[in-house]
């Protein structure tokens, strides 16, 4: 079972390789669509998914990424990928100088904390005009070929799943889930419960910012409205939650069918797709609760690992 | 430290609002010893746990354990320095496997190098056929075994159970005791609340009795059951 998913895996990811040298322009920026959102929703379940801490602010990383990576090409020179790869930086200082106050935080605080968060960084980037160009925005060059960031989203999407993958096999990545679980029997036991969340804040932080200044790149233009969306960070709970929180594969899976499943559903029912897309929501929150991972694992008895 | 105490509670108050849980509270522990701790409902048994194991800070006095203060400490650095702790509630982590929760506590090796001891101490309290099952699919005496043999895996030398035989079935609740007493030959001190008395008379061989969060009484079994004072806690005069 496992032999086999690992080879349908390595299948997927030859096809996604070759891609870019035979498919049109539409199906590869839907794919780095995809991956985008495999990266972003893989992002938000390593502090979600595995602590429970639900995170309304994850957008924030991307936007603050964004804005860095735009910053570095258009005021620094620098290239785009080592720029994007730059974004990282400033999205894990902002992890840190909130996730240490705000992680002691619980439930609903939290969340709120983190909805708050991300509004107070749109209104900085709006606000300091001269150094972000304010509501008016960033515009990029524009781009000759869109294959190295299909390649570069790609390795992103690759990069989170592998790194979720290696901390769900750790005890690190146990320790995450039984804060999950029980908070206060972790810490009884031994578990310094604030730096593990503070460690995985941190890692959830980083990729975002990463997508975020691939995406600046990719679109040409940003403004603090198209990178500081509420509606992204709740993209990211829906795919997580859909495919499976604290899997591997459950944002993986999610990102590709949501994705996937919108993108049919628009081009079909253009006025009621928001509507059907979010009864489709409430049925899976109320009919699989654990996402489709936690469907297949129990019917299938799969290990957590998958 | 053959002779000292492992454990002194020194004068230790808790209070909640305008409640007094624990009213200068002192103990002494013996290192290799089995002591209990009892005394009626709302007697402060509990909120003393709490504030040895750092759950809750105390408001006044100091808490010592091996000769160093850890009143004040974290409760992950209380447990740390080797104080395990079981709850009256079950608080196993019901979505991880009966072999994730004991992995999940191990501090040191890798989660393979502590695979063996996991199961040894899965085998000891009969789990080890239900090693891949999620905790909370288990029964209720199942979780309450787990729970136990959860401290056991961080190997703490002083280890402080709440009510382990609560709803424990009378087959279930003899390997408990049993496991308990082995806790002894290997050279563990352990201290229990227990509201079971025939439990607290066969294991312990001291006993604290607190009341209004005073401790009102201790010494041996035998001699606390026949403390005048002891009586009227537990049946009123």
């Amino acid at each position: 079972m496992m032999a086999g998913i690992l080879w349908l895996l390595l299948a997927v990811m030859g096809g996604l390789a070759v891609l870019p040298l035979f498919a049109s322009g539409y199906i590869i920026s839907f794919t780095i669509q995809i991956f985008m959102w495999i990266a972003l929703a893989g992002s938000w379940n390593l502090i979600s998914g595995f602590t429970g801490y639900v995170s309304f602010g994850h957008v924030a990383f991307f936007g603050v990424g964004a804005y860095t990576g735009a910053l570095l090409v258009t005021q620094a020179g620098w290239h785009w990928l080592p720029a994007s790869l730059a974004g990282c930086v400033p999205a894990a200082a902002l992890a840190l100088l909130i996730g240490y106050p705000c992680l002691r935080l619980k439930g609903p605080y939290f969340a709120i904390a983190m909805l708050g968060l991300n509004e107070v960084v749109r209104a900085l980037v709006s606000y300091f005009e001269s150094f972000t160009g304010g509501g008016s925005g960033i515009s990029l060059p524009p781009i000759l070929s869109i294959a190295p960031v299909y390649y570069a989203m790609g390795g992103a999407a690759v990069a989170v799943t592998l790194l979720t993958y290696r901390i769900i096999t750790s005890r690190f990545g146990l320790r995450l889930l039984s804060i999950r679980e029980d908070e206060i029997a972790a810490e009884t036991m031994g578990i310094n419960t604030s730096l593990m969340k503070l460690y995985a804040f941190l890692l959830s932080a980083l990729f975002p910012g990463i997508v975020g200044g691939l995406y600046a790149w990719y679109s040409s233009y940003i403004e603090p409205l198209g990178v500081f969306p509420l509606l992204t960070t709740i993209t990211m709970i829906i795919m997580c939650l859909f495919g499976g929180k604290g899997t591997v594969l459950g944002p993986v899976l999610g990102a590709v069918l949501l994705s996937v499943f919108q993108e049919l559903v628009w081009a079909r029912f253009l006025f009621v797709h928001q509507a059907i897309f979010g009864a489709l929501i409430v049925a899976v929150v109320l009919l699989m609760p654990r996402g489709i991972m936690g469907v297949l694992q129990e019917r299938y008895r799969l290990p957590r690992t998958v | 430290m053959p002779e000292g105490h492992i454990l002194e509670v020194r004068e230790v108050t808790k209070r909640f609002g305008g409640v007094t849980a624990v009213n200068h509270c002192s103990l002494a522990v013996q290192p290799g010893k089995i002591y209990g701790l009892i005394g009626p409902n709302g007697s402060g048994k509990t909120t003393l746990f709490n504030c040895i194991t750092g759950l809750d800070r105390r408001d006044e006095g100091e808490i010592r354990f091996k000769d160093e203060r850890i009143d004040g400490l974290k409760p992950h650095q209380v447990a740390c320095r080797g104080i395990g702790r079981t709850f009256q509630i079950i608080r196993v982590f019901p979505e991880l496997t009966a072999l994730e929760n004991l992995l999940v506590v191990s501090r040191k090796g890798g989660l393979a190098g502590n695979c063996q001891r996991a199961m040894e101490l899965l085998e000891f309290v009969k789990l080890d056929r239900l090693q891949n099952e999620y905790a909370g699919n288990l029964s209720y005496g199942q979780q309450k075994l787990l729970e136990f043999i959860r401290v056991l895996m961080t190997d703490p030398e002083l280890i402080l159970l709440d009510e382990p035989a609560a709803g424990v079935n009378p087959t279930l609740l003899n390997d408990l005791l049993g496991a308990i007493r082995k806790l002894r030959v290997q050279g563990k001190t352990v201290l229990i609340v227990e509201h079971d008395m025939k439990v607290v008379m066969g294991l312990c061989e001291m006993v604290f009795v607190l009341d209004y969060g005073e401790k009102i009484a201790e010494g041996p079994p035998e001699v606390i059951q026949a403390n005048e004072r002891v009586m009227e806690a537990y049946f009123g005069r």
